[in-house]
């Protein structure tokens, strides 16, 4: 699906600008209150959220591993919600997340600094020098909130498409910039084939030559290996859903298969109100592939692994 | 239950009586099952040892008794020394020809009881069937064919009867569930190192 990501400065009315192009389009328009909403909607509180937030942009060295849990969560929901439809992203990193993703514009919306500070003043009541400083700190924790999550500058001009500078702009006018430059990218049209393979797992060699993507199946890797059990890591890729032409639109690749059990095994360390797109999926294998035997490892699962041998309190 | 031994029980799950009346139904059960050909009972250290004591006293048929150990993943160091799993303590019958009943604590994963069952498939004997006290199907990650099983239990972290956590909790004469806070599955959240969500 198409997706516009805004990165915006402090006071440069990127808000007011990505609710106009989200209306216009009739796109889901993903901001704060937007994510507190499916936030809550997979049983997490508003606190968690703002840990999330607080644990990337706070400075500190070390986050704890809920926080981390948490953290990581965000873009796996805010992309999740990019396989179901189309979004405008305010903030959160949006170009780093969605970087080379096909379907995609990268907007960045600027001001002049003493634009800016006025804006804040009109919208907040503060003084100037209030304003002046709220808008000095909102910009440091945006820079360091990509930094952090995508090592990336914020400020570097080569992740945007389009950057507009609303000293000379109205939001009308910012506006009709944008669709026209989504009407020009052809962005509507993007086959979502080309996107789905954007998303498809990447290779050994893109791990950085590590073999697996996380610690977790590496651990459950060790696991089977101490067994004796052979395994295969991600064998296979099942296409879920093609187009007339046969291009895959939806795939999905288990993590494990057991040579000897004919078992296909998906791990997953998302809390477990949050796997029930992972759950679809697998559903939709069962469906249309009978013969295929797969199990979901959750995170519970997981746990009570580690738990069984003692190995939960050494961590 | 307020002693020392049990102040982490959170719930008892099979009582001292009841697992006595279940190994009593099984002993009859299984000495039907075998008739006059003697097995060879093979005890899975140390989960099975008390299971594996009241059980055959429960069988008024002939049989021989041995046990098996091997190397728990819980080891770390050995994990990482010798990276998988091997027999700490082998048979001192040979079981070719034999008729074998693995008798083993609980069976999860089933990791450990399919390593032993295709070890001992191997050594070929006449016959090999599995008794379980517990069964947490579960976890279950291998097929693994009961033929024999006490109880089927919820996925619930459970010790006594011969059943450990870090080596303790064996004494106890019942099943109990045990507290999050001594596993630490306390809520939930803790993670390996570096561990990323997928």
């Amino acid at each position: 699906m198409a997706v516009i990501t805004i990165a915006r400065e402090p006071g440069a009315l990127g808000e007011e600008v990505a609710a106009r192009v989200a209306g216009s389009l009739g796109f889901l328009l993903v901001d704060t209150s937007t994510l507190a909403r499916f936030w809550r909607e997979m049983d997490l509180d508003d606190a968690s959220l703002e840990a999330a937030d607080e644990a990337q942009v706070g400075g500190r060295d070390r986050i704890d591993s809920e926080s981390e849990t948490s953290v990581k969560l965000l873009p796996d929901l805010i992309a999740q919600l990019a396989e179901e439809q189309d979004l405008v992203v305010v903030g959160r990193g949006g170009q780093g997340l969605f970087r080379d993703r096909p379907g995609t514009l990268h907007v960045r919306i600027i001001a002049s600094r003493s634009f800016r500070v006025r804006q804040v003043q009109l919208q907040t009541g503060l003084s100037a020098r209030e304003a002046r400083r709220q808008v000095s700190e909102e910009e440091k924790r945006r820079s360091r909130y990509v930094r952090r999550l995508y090592r990336l500058n914020w400020e570097d001009p080569s992740l945007y498409d389009l950057t507009l500078r609303m000293d000379r702009l109205s939001v009308e006018q910012a506006l009709n910039v944008i669709l026209r430059t989504v009407q020009l990218m052809d962005l509507l049209q993007v086959p979502k084939r080309l996107i789905v393979e954007n998303l498809l797992p990447e290779s050994d060699e893109g791990r950085g030559g590590g073999r697996f993507a996380n610690e977790t199946e590496r651990e459950f890797a060790r696991f089977l290996e101490f067994y004796r059990i052979p395994y295969l890591y991600e064998p296979r890729t099942f296409p879920l859903e093609t187009d007339e032409d046969g291009n895959v639109l939806e795939a999905f690749t288990p993590d494990f298969y057991l040579t000897e059990q004919d078992l296909y095994i998906e791990l997953t360390t998302m809390k477990q109100s949050l796997v029930t797109r992972k759950n679809r999926k697998v559903r939709k294998l069962r469906r249309l592939y009978p013969e295929i035997n797969i199990r979901i490892f959750y995170q519970k699962d997981f746990y009570n692994l580690l738990a069984k041998y003692g190995l939960l309190k050494e961590n | 239950m307020c002693g020392l031994l049990d102040q982490h029980i959170i719930e008892v799950l099979i009582p001292e009586d009841a697992i006595a009346r279940r190994v009593a139904a099984l002993g009859k059960e299984i000495s039907a099952a075998y008739g006059t050909s003697p097995p060879l009972l093979v005890g899975l250290l140390k989960g099975s040892a008390l299971f594996m004591a009241d059980l055959v006293r429960q069988m008024h048929i002939p049989l021989e008794m041995d046990f098996m150990a091997v190397a728990s993943y819980a080891n770390r160091e050995q994990r990482q020394s010798s990276g998988a799993v091997r027999i700490t303590k082998d048979l001192d019958h040979v079981v070719e020809g034999r008729d074998i009943l693995v008798v083993e604590g609980i069976v999860d994963t089933g990791m450990t009881v399919g390593y032993l069952l295709r070890n001992l498939k191997a050594r070929k004997p006449r016959s090999i069937r599995l008794c379980t006290f517990l069964d947490k199907p579960a976890r279950r990650i291998l097929k693994i064919p009961i033929a024999f099983r006490g109880f089927e239990i919820p996925d619930r972290f459970v010790v006594g009867y011969g059943l450990d956590f870090g080596q303790l909790y064996r004494n106890l004469p019942y099943i109990g569930v045990l507290s999050g806070d001594v596993t630490g599955l306390q809520g939930g959240k803790k993670m390996l190192e570096g561990q990323k969500s997928s």
